[in-house]
């Protein structure tokens, strides 16, 4: 693994810190006092700054630097999170993804920006607190942290070196504990800790056992382990962590070393080290329960399986020398440990175990290239094709069903169907970094416009292919800029109303039907449809006397080149927005919807296929071809009769459905599969609705059915073909070539097939 | 304890107790309980905080089922690490004939 890899890595990672860090800070936002949050936000930028720093990014580093410093001083409640400081780490967040990006894409950063925001930061940190941060921290350390003995050790001071000098190699020697050991630490200093891991470190990797070997190594140890949350065995969750300890370490090592041993345990566990003073008596503990003393001889735990297998006998053999320096240890300590027969336990604190039990809602997860998922779900492709090719066959070949291989044969079938099932859920990944995107739109729109907006999203677990999350954010991003900059009102105007001044934007992603449903709704003004209707006008999009309803005046925001701001803003408003969403969701396999209640809001509805490696679609016969039409395009099929066609012109003809006509689009015709016009009677027609939300009435000579498919890009493999979106294999092994609706629509519109005629069903 | 001369279970400890070995080892347990059972540890050669914990867990049902929870060999890795993590399991300990 090269140098660039490990870097890609490091990217990869500070992604996931810093949806973890602005989510926190949103949580904050919102009022959550835990002090889990603010552990979690400060672990995101301790992170991107350890990891910064290590490949050398200086301009990381230097603000992450100034970043967490503040954050320690919330965390410490030395400052309290009000709305303006929250403001201020949300901005500062902002500027540390970008300069994130600006690390790994190159490019530059707004320098006054982010020069700004270190002196807010710095102004946060040292000047004087904002008034009523005062009484507050006594209120919230409580619950925080149970009370050091000694001094309060605040678990990772930020300027203090152990974090900051990277991993500090704990020098040891076995030899050190001679037969003058004894005489020399009488003079160490003792350190009383108190260890107490969550389930987190565990899950980690981390292991409390080998923490411990490494603390005993710094010097004497003795211990206890409070055995008392640990629950009966049907009540116990095997993968939590139930123990903790108290030990007493009489170390010269000073207590940088032993945090050293703690440095990738951190986080994870509640960690108090005090060093006691001249003569005070070590360790406070329960009276039955003396510590133990633990012997130095602990290599056999080493990491190395093998060492440990290999070593058995030898180890025999040195365990009976050990046996007589551990023994006069043990005395050594055990007279130490009887001394701290009285007192008490911090009590473990309550705040813990819930973060505990977040933190075990977490699975577990491992990171795969993507190239990999794309190669196994070709594959899986394959299969698929392949099963069916094997049934079409046996079908065939009239075997006359012996019913084993009947059965068989049902079984693949089923077994292929869950293998695809599951590997497209390989691809799925929650929309929750999108959303989390759509966050930081909204503070910058509502920022510049000078609204006060509050983002709501729902359902940010909800899971749909990656390569649909890729081109969602675009759409999404306009969308949003629309609700804020056209859809919410003023303040003022807002209070005006009686309306909440902070407008409220709402965004939920759920699963409907086999589809990925996302809404945005705002609580606005909804849609002026007066001045929507009379701009259309004005651009010659409709008549001036059309008869339209509610829900046909607010689709016209779709068409291209429609814009009603009055005048064009910044943001939003070059007239590029609505059609240029209404065809992204399109390309997606997409629909999107709009309800719009006057002064109430409006909802926009996109529904999206969860995946665009398989495809539901009519196999239909053209022209004795079989194509497939993407089933999202249609709106219903029907059989015409000779009385509803209609000639229009030289060689048009007309449908007429519900007493409004529709162009007929003869398929095989415009393909050029055959030279002369099909007769409609002798066919069936597909209702589709394509790009611009006009409907054609497809002609097509039969329906074969509706199936999945899997999609085989055309141009990967052969050239792009005008009208033709992709191709798939069928089970009879022949090609099918998948339909472009709106490719073909257009050319019946007499737009010849172009080469560079958008592809739509395919991404 | 159990005064009934129900025939005791054995459960050999897996060589390596480590973190994901924690939730089988729960489960082996959990379906052993309601007779007296003797843990062997002789094979064991790492054993982690975890796993640890779930054999306490059973020591303390069993103790409240009323029958007996018994350690009968220990390895070297096992008795150090219990040691050194400061658990005690004396009293679980067979005692010698």
């Amino acid at each position: 693994m090269d140098m660039n890899e490990i870097k890609e890595i490091f990217f990869q990672e500070c992604e996931e810190q810093l949806a973890e860090l602005e989510s926190g800070l949103l949580r904050l936002n919102d009022g959550d006092r835990d002090p889990e949050t603010v552990n979690a936000v400060f672990r995101a930028v301790h992170s991107i700054k350890g990891g910064a720093g290590a490949f050398g990014l200086d301009d990381l580093v230097s603000f992450a630097h100034v970043f967490e410093t503040t954050l320690d001083c919330v965390r410490s409640n030395k400052l309290e999170p009000t709305q303006e400081v929250l403001k201020v780490m949300l901005k500062s967040a902002d500027v540390l993804a970008d300069l994130t990006n600006c690390a790994r894409d190159g490019g530059s950063v707004d320098e006054a920006r982010s020069k700004q925001l270190i002196r807010e930061l710095e102004a946060l940190a040292h000047g004087t607190p904002l008034p009523g941060a005062a009484e507050a921290p006594a209120a919230k350390a409580a619950p925080a942290k149970p009370a050091a003995p000694a001094k309060p050790a605040a678990p990772a001071p930020v300027a203090a070196a152990p974090n900051d000098q990277g991993f500090v190699p704990v020098a040891f020697s076995f030899d050190d504990f001679g037969g003058d050991a004894a005489a020399e630490t009488s003079a160490m200093p003792t350190f009383e800790i108190s260890f107490k891991p969550n389930a987190d470190l565990y899950r980690k990797g981390n292991e409390a056992t080998l923490l411990l070997r490494d603390l005993s190594r710094l010097g004497e140890m003795s211990i206890l382990c409070d055995m008392d949350s640990l629950p009966s065995l049907e009540a116990l969750n095997p993968e939590d962590a139930y123990f903790s300890w108290k030990i007493s370490l009489r170390t010269d090592k000073g207590e940088d070393a032993i945090r050293g041993v703690f440095e990738f345990a951190e986080w994870d566990c509640e960690l108090e080290i005090a060093e006691l003073a001249e003569g005070e008596q070590p360790v406070a503990v329960d009276g039955e329960a003396p510590m133990q003393a633990v012997p130095f001889d602990l290599s056999i735990l080493d990491d190395e399986p093998a060492q440990a297998l290999g070593v058995v006998e030898e180890e025999e053999q040195i365990a009976a020398a050990t046996a007589l320096e551990t023994a006069s240890n043990v005395l050594n300590l055990a007279s130490a440990a009887a001394k701290a027969a009285e007192a008490k336990q911090a009590p473990a604190s309550a705040a813990n175990a819930a973060s505990a039990q977040q933190a075990a809602a977490a699975g577990q997860t491992i990171r795969v290239d993507l190239d990999r998922v794309d190669r196994l779900i070709n594959l899986v492709g394959e299969l698929v094709i392949n099963q069916a090719m094997l049934s079409q066959s046996v079908i065939e070949n009239d075997t006359n069903g012996t019913s084993s291989i009947n059965m068989g044969l049902e079984e693949l079938q089923q077994l292929t169907r869950e293998i695809q099932d599951s590997v497209m859920a390989i691809r799925a990944q929650p929309v929750k970094p999108v959303f989390q995107r759509m966050a930081r739109t909204v503070r910058e729109i509502a920022d510049i416009t000078g609204k006060s907006v509050r983002l709501i999203t729902e359902g940010e677990n909800t899971e749909v292919d990656k390569t649909v999350i890729d081109k969602l954010a675009e759409p999404l991003t306009h969308m949003i800029r629309n609700a804020v900059d056209h859809g919410l009102e003023m303040p003022e105007k807002r209070i005006a109303l009686g309306k909440n001044p902070e407008g409220t934007v709402r965004l939920t992603a759920k699963h409907r039907s086999g589809r990925i449903i996302i809404e945005l709704a705002d609580d606005g003004a909804g849609i002026n449809r007066e001045r929507v209707r009379q701009k259309a006008i004005d651009n010659d999009l409709i008549a001036a006397d059309a008869n339209l309803s509610d829900e046909e005046i607010d689709n016209l925001i779709f068409h291209a080149g429609f814009s009603t701001a009055e005048k064009v803003s910044d943001l939003s408003g070059r007239g590029v927005g609505m059609d240029v969403v209404k065809r992204s969701i399109q390309a997606l396999g997409g629909r999107i919807n709009i309800s719009s209640k006057p002064g109430q809001g409006s909802v926009f509805t996109m529904s999206l296929p969860l995946t665009l490696a398989v495809l539901d679609g009519m196999v239909v016969t053209v022209a004795s071809q079989t194509l497939v039409v993407p089933l999202t395009a249609i709106v219903e099929t029907l059989q015409p009769d000779a009385a509803s066609i209609h000639s229009f012109g030289a060689t048009q003809r007309l449908i007429s459905i519900r007493n409004s006509f529709c162009p007929l689009v003869d398929v095989g015709r415009i393909l050029n599969f055959r030279a002369t016009q099909a007769n409609p009677v002798e066919g069936v027609a597909l209702l589709v609705e394509s790009e611009g939300g006009g409907q054609r009435a497809l002609m097509v000579d039969a329906i074969q059915g509706q199936r999945q498919v899997v999609i085989k890009s055309l141009e990967a493999n052969y050239t792009h073909v005008p009208g033709i979106a992709a191709a798939t294999i069928l089970g009879d092994g022949r090609v099918a070539l998948i339909l472009d609706v709106d490719a073909v629509v257009a050319a019946s519109r007499g737009q010849p097939l172009r080469l560079e005629s958008a592809l739509a069903a395919v991404g | 304890m159990a005064p009934k001369k129900a025939a005791s279970k054995t459960l050999n400890l897996a060589p390596v107790l480590d973190l994901n070995e924690a939730s089988a080892l729960h489960s082996k347990l959990t379906e052993m309980r309601g007779s007296n059972i003797v843990i062997d540890a002789s094979a064991v050669e790492r054993v982690g905080a975890l796993c640890v914990q779930v054999l306490m867990a059973g020591a303390k049902s069993w103790e409240q089922d009323k029958h007996a929870f018994t350690i009968s060999k220990v390895s070297d890795a096992f008795t150090k690490t219990t040691q050194l993590i400061g658990v005690n399991v004396d009293h679980l300990m067979a005692k010698e004939i």
